[in-house]
């Protein structure tokens, strides 16, 4: 069992206040994965639910027991650290041993849980060696192993992956997604990548200046983002924003017009914005392609094109000098300083109001 | 590079720029034309020519001068008129019937002097390591005024040992602050701490303590800084106790920084000289007579001058530091390599 309840959860350095009230339950045997950019919590929550910090106000819980005042070590939960935190003068061996010493755990089970975690991470080989000796996949790897032969209620991972390079990264994220399933035990992850919590979550937490903005599956948040913040920090390449207003809210659709150039009817009836509101449209660049004849568009001018074999990026400035994202699929013969028509259809578009939130209904 | 230059080129700087700049050029000249003549190599050795002149004036030639002099007998100075003896001071300073018992040995003031300096050597150094790791400990936490605390610790350290001397020597002596002290506070005889054989050996390993810990304490409080926080917080994860985080983290880590701080203050402990003659003059007795005391004694002080036996017993002092120091060079070396993997 590892489900983990926060009740209006609050953190304060001094008189900053860095968490603001936090509400979450994560079910038993989730991989939640905590998101935002720099500064907005992430790891504060995750210390807190680790015990290393204590919460300022609310509660936390873990399997229903309050455990605000229990010991990070009573918590029953493993904590695997950016930095990897291995002990260096110790062996890898020592390392993954050294927490069951703590617990007075006999010699012969520390041996076969240590054999289990390093069959099942494959890190038998440099059992003996220490972590200078080690890359840094394998580093990572006797770090997750030093979570699992705790056999925690809950993983706390702090941004495992991002002393990783690039391809080390991708593959890692592969093995975690499928250690997950294995041992499916509840994982909580924090990052600031947020494809890597697309990939492994299976639901999102977005976090913004120690706020929850949106609590999702990974495709809730990218097909119905709560709200700008969400629509912009989730999807890669970011959403393109575009001044537009209302024209008229019907029984099953919303006009719209974008730019004042495209007039569009959003298929989905908007209940809290009525017509001749001013709003921000939102549309993904992987939606974004090139009008055919007669098709209404939007006009813009090339700024640089990233032919990327499979798709092309095209950046575009529209009349009203809003820069435009598109992710072209296939290869496309446009340069720079080339004129373009550009359109999207109306499913496709997100609407905010005023505040930067969805606009209820669409 | 171009801003650099128009900064230099503004202001003070800027007339620094303008003189600097034409007497590099022509340094720059006859710099060239040695590199050419000489390559790189040749060009290093030339730059490290002047610091080797100095080592070479005032620590070669003195140090070969000194093992001449542990060569040559009587009490003149120059050399041309002093005897040829040959081993005969060392053969003197290593007759005895037990080297345990400085009574028996021929130079039986070298050997209480030896005896002495072992004595000192063990206790100030182990005594040392651990005020300045308790010190360091303390003032790596999160304690009110940690930087006054840092600086007063420190404070000691830029003293002069004279000056730490006379200090120790005013609240020590008979009619000194400290009697003063216990006599106000609790009505206690005045005690004799300078006078005492034990209280005044006591006494010149507090004040050498006090004199010094400031520096290892830094030293120590550096490698306390340098071990990174995820460890500490991965333990406390673990469920280690603190005395366990102590002994397998802690220790382990600060272990370079303790092996620096072992050699330094041993050879730092071997040389102890200048507080203590200003404190207790080497009594009462010879009961806190130094090494370096005897040699600077028997070299210079005593009635009874004996300059060949002090150079003698300084280049036999002399053997010991290099081996403390090929110790630290041994350790250190050993370090890196353990950084390095």
């Amino acid at each position: 069992m590892g489900r983990i309840t926060l009740e209006k959860l609050t953190k304060s350095y001094g008189s900053v206040e860095i968490l603001h009230g936090i509400d979450l339950d994560i079910q038993d045997g989730e991989f939640v994965v905590f998101v935002g950019p720099s500064g907005c919590g992430k790891s504060t929550l995750l210390r807190q639910i680790a015990g290393l910090d204590k919460p300022t106000s609310g509660e936390l819980k873990i399997n229903g027991k309050l455990v605000n005042d229990v010991p990070a070590a009573d918590r029953g939960l493993a904590m695997v650290f950016q930095s990897y935190a291995l002990y260096p003068h110790m062996s890898v061996r020592q390392n993954l041993a050294f927490g069951l010493e703590n617990a007075r755990m006999p010699k012969a089970e520390i041996d076969s849980r240590i054999a289990e975690a390093a069959r099942m991470l494959e890190i038998g080989d440099y059992l003996d060696r220490r972590p200078g000796q080690l890359s840094g996949g394998q580093r990572q790897r006797v770090a997750i192993g030093r979570a699992i032969v705790r056999n925690p209620t809950a993983f706390l991972l702090d941004e495992p992956l991002s002393n990783l390079d690039a391809e080390l990264r991708i593959s890692m994220r592969a093995e975690l997604s499928a250690l997950h399933q294995r041992l499916k035990t509840t994982m909580i992850y924090v990052t600031h990548d947020q494809i890597e919590a697309m990939t492994l979550a299976n639901r999102i937490v977005v976090l913004r200046k120690g706020n929850i903005e949106q609590v999702g599956t990974p495709l809730e948040l990218y097909n119905r983002p709560a709200n700008r913040f969400v629509a912009g920090f989730i999807g890669a390449p970011s959403m393109n924003f575009l001044p537009g207003s209302i024209l008229a809210v019907n029984l099953v659709d919303t006009v719209v017009t974008v730019l004042g150039e495209e007039t569009l009817a959003v298929p989905r009836p908007a209940e809290t914005a009525e017509a001749g509101e001013k709003i921000t449209v939102g549309v993904r660049p992987q939606h974004i392609r090139l009008a055919g004849p007669g098709e209404d568009c939007i006009g813009a001018k090339v700024t640089l094109v990233e032919a990327l074999g499979a798709e092309t990026v095209v950046h575009a400035r529209v009349s009203t000098g809003e820069l435009l994202l598109a992710v072209l699929a296939g290869q496309h013969a446009l340069s720079a300083g080339e004129d373009i028509r550009l359109t999207f259809d109306a499913k496709d578009l997100h609407l905010f109001g005023g505040d930067g939130l969805r606009i209820a209904g669409t | 590079m171009s801003a650099n230059i128009k900064r230099h080129r503004t202001g003070l700087g800027g007339i620094a720029f303008a003189v600097i700049r034409p007497v590099m050029s022509l340094i720059d000249i006859p710099l060239r034309a040695l590199q050419r003549a000489t390559g790189q190599g040749g060009m290093a050795s030339f730059f490290i020519l002047p610091n080797m002149a100095v080592f070479t004036i005032f620590v070669l030639i003195p140090f070969a001068i000194n093992f001449v002099y542990s060569m040559t007998g009587g009490i003149e100075i120059f050399l041309n008129q002093r005897d040829f003896v040959g081993a005969e001071h060392y053969r003197d300073i290593f007759t005895c019937g037990s080297y345990l018992d400085p009574a028996s040995c021929r130079r039986d003031g070298f050997w209480t002097a030896a005896q002495n300096t072992t004595l000192f050597v063990i206790l100030q150094v182990t005594l040392l390591i651990i005020v300045s790791l308790i010190t360091a400990l303390i003032l790596n936490r999160q304690i009110i005024g940690r930087s006054f605390w840092r600086a007063m610790f420190f404070f000691p350290v830029l003293l002069s040992p004279v000056v730490v001397g006379l200090i120790w020597r005013w609240i020590l002596q008979r009619d000194g602050l400290l009697n003063f002290v216990l006599l106000e506070a609790f009505g206690a005889e005045q005690f004799n701490w300078l006078t005492d054989r034990t209280a005044a050996f006591a006494a010149t390993i507090g004040v050498s303590i006090w004199a010094h810990m400031g520096f290892y304490t830094l030293i120590l409080l550096a490698g306390l800084q340098a071990i990174p926080k995820d460890l500490y917080e991965a333990a406390e994860m673990d469920g280690t106790s603190k005395s366990r985080v102590f002994r397998r983290i802690t220790l382990p880590l600060l272990m370079p920084n303790l092996i620096v701080v072992l050699v330094l203050a041993l050879i730092k402990a071997v040389q102890v000289f200048d507080e203590v003659y200003v404190l207790t003059g080497g009594g009462p007795g010879t009961s806190t007579m130094y090494l370096v005391q005897y040699i600077y004694e028997k070299g210079f002080a005593s009635e009874l001058r004996n300059p060949g036996l002090a150079a003698a017993a300084s280049i036999i002092m002399g053997a010991v530091l290099v081996v403390l120091t090929l110790m630290q060079m041994a350790a250190s070396r050993r370090n890196e390599k353990k950084g390095e993997r």
